[in-house]
């Protein structure tokens, strides 16, 4: 698999089209420990990488990929890591870190079974890991996921954008059935302008003024401040990047709230529902943070009984539930780990819940 | 309309391979598809199987629990997989590897020693997974044996084209299979 291609559709794995994504985006560093089930990320990028005169780095652990894509990003080129559950988790100080340097770090999360070593079946029991994050303090990652293997590479790109636009650590969160399954995708060229970072860059400091990108401050009221301004970026990154998808959401009695590779049964779930004669919809975030609160907020106003569908122990129906605020019920169906469950076991259990 | 796949075998057979063909077969013919492969952590002798399924709306689920058309490459496959053929769908067998025996009244049968004739006939036995789509072309009349050509192009990577010739041999052999005496 070593083609970059933009001009026609090629049946690919998730995992290479993240990586040809991320080759087409600029990504100039990569650096990266394999596990399954994302190796093939690495692998491409060990092959074109080196192809190209760009940087690869099979890095010793984890812990020293992701402090290398931070150094790297410090010098205002694009880089890139990814990983997988158990050594996303390895990666955590680092996300912190990045996001008070705030670098702009691209970070692909392909999730497993947890916790701990767990297995290499599909899961999105990460949605915490990368919404709450692992790490101290106050802060956000910006969180991306994709449910074909044509978004894996259209969110790629993009996360690659929003990292550069707001100077914060971006994380595309896809799973094993994204990373493995094949499907036809078009690789268009990188549709995104491109970020000047030349005020912050450490890029040398001839003829200016020195700078230091660092991750500590010794005034408390400085911390403060600096934790204000954070927030309020984060806050603009909610205004201006939420995005979702909506289908019959107009006059239904359920929605259905579903992201990633979990969200396409769950679609085929609520066309069944619709040939019933039940009124089900389906919302599915397409930013996880940010979160479609306000939409569902909104929709709460109308809609009888949410569900959110999900293949971990029940993670993103808090989120769901915070922005439904008691305005109506909110159901959980799930399964533990694995391929999300066939949609007509999910019409079934909504059935039930009627 | 939709429809399932199911190849299975050991691993080594080519599997997913075939599975990776019959998927670019369909993406060549504008469908809408989905590959996805199911193995062990062995290189070589666990099972191993993989889903295709093709669909002209959206595919409704990457993984399913019957098919339509299912390839069985071995004896393990053929009992595990025998149940999960959906009622008047076909399962194509492997009689070299596999017992010929009918279980099911509502299925379709197709007994193919496949591997023998990849052997005889093409001198190769790896070329039992390419043989066993020219079967499924003809049994499922879903796919074309040029479809297929094309779809070879598509996956044999360009220092292996060498081996293109003798695959689309095999697509001929496994078409026909019910004209040739083994």
């Amino acid at each position: 698999m070593t083609a970059t291609i933009t001009d026609k559709k090629v049946l690919m794995k998730g995992n290479y089209a993240i990586a040809n994504a991320a080759v087409l985006a600029g990504c100039q560093c990569y650096f990266g420990y394999p596990i399954t089930p994302q190796s093939e990320i690495g692998e491409f990028m060990s092959g074109k990488m080196q192809e190209l005169g760009r940087a690869y780095v099979s890095a010793e652990s984890e812990l020293a990929a992701i402090n290398m894509t931070i150094g790297a990003c410090s010098t205002g080129v694009k880089a890139m890591t990814s990983s997988s559950s158990c050594a996303v988790s390895l990666m955590q100080e680092g996300l912190s870190y990045a996001t008070s340097d705030q670098l702009p770090v691209v970070l692909v999360s392909v999730m497993r079974g947890g916790p701990g070593l767990g297995n290499i079946y599909p899961s999105q029991g990460d949605y915490f890991q990368a919404t709450r994050g692992g790490g101290n303090g106050d802060y956000k990652l910006i969180v991306l996921a994709p449910s074909t293997v044509q978004e894996c590479a259209d969110l790629t790109y993009k996360a690659f954008y929003l990292a550069q636009k707001y100077r914060n650590p971006t994380v595309l969160l896809a799973d094993g059935l994204l990373g493995q399954m094949m499907e036809p995708v078009e690789f268009k060229p990188y549709p995104y302008p491109e970020i000047d970072n030349s005020q912050w860059k450490l890029s040398g400091a001839k003829g200016r003024e020195a700078r230091i990108i660092r991750s500590y401050a010794p005034l408390a009221d400085n911390q403060c401040v600096y934790l204000e301004k954070l927030f309020e970026k984060y806050k603009l990154i909610e205004e201006q990047e939420t995005q979702w998808e909506e289908i019959g959401t107009e006059d239904a009695d359920i929605v259905l709230v579903s992201f990633g590779s979990t969200a396409r049964n769950v679609k085929t779930a609520t066309k069944i529902c619709r040939q019933k004669g039940l009124k089900v919809g389906i919302l599915r975030p397409i930013t996880l943070f940010p979160f479609p609160t306000k939409r569902l907020k909104e929709l709460a106003q109308s809609v009888k009984m949410f569900v959110s569908v999900e293949v971990n122990m029940g993670q993103m129906v808090q989120d769901v539930r915070l922005a439904v605020n008691g305005k109506a019920p909110v159901e959980l169906i799930h399964k533990g780990v694995g391929v999300p469950p066939a949609p007509e076991e999910i019409v079934k259990q909504i059935e039930e819940l009627m | 309309m939709e429809k399932d796949f199911i190849i299975a075998g050991f691993g080594g057979q080519g599997v997913l391979l075939a599975g990776e063909v019959l998927a670019n077969g369909f993406m060549i013919d504008n469908k809408n598809v989905t590959w996805y492969p199911s193995y062990g952590a062995e290189m070589r002798g666990g099972t191993v199987n993989c889903t295709v399924v093709m669909s002209d709306e959206d595919v409704s689920a990457v993984q399913k629990s019957s098919a339509d058309f299912i390839i069985v490459l071995n004896q393990a496959s053929f009992d595990k997989y025998v149940s999960w053929v959906k009622k008047g769908g076909s399962i194509i067998v492997n009689s070299s590897l596999a017992i010929i025996k009918k279980t099911r009244e509502d299925i379709n049968y197709i007994f193919v020693p496949i591997t023998k004739l990849a052997q005889e006939k093409l001198g190769n036995i790896k070329m039992s997974n390419i043989l066993a789509l020219g079967t499924l072309s003809r049994v499922s009349k879903l796919i074309s044996l040029s479809t297929l050509e094309k779809a070879l192009h598509n996956v044999i990577p360009p220092h292996r084209a060498n081996l293109i010739p003798k695959n689309i041999e095999a697509l001929k052999l496994g078409y026909e299979y019910d004209l040739l005496k083994v």
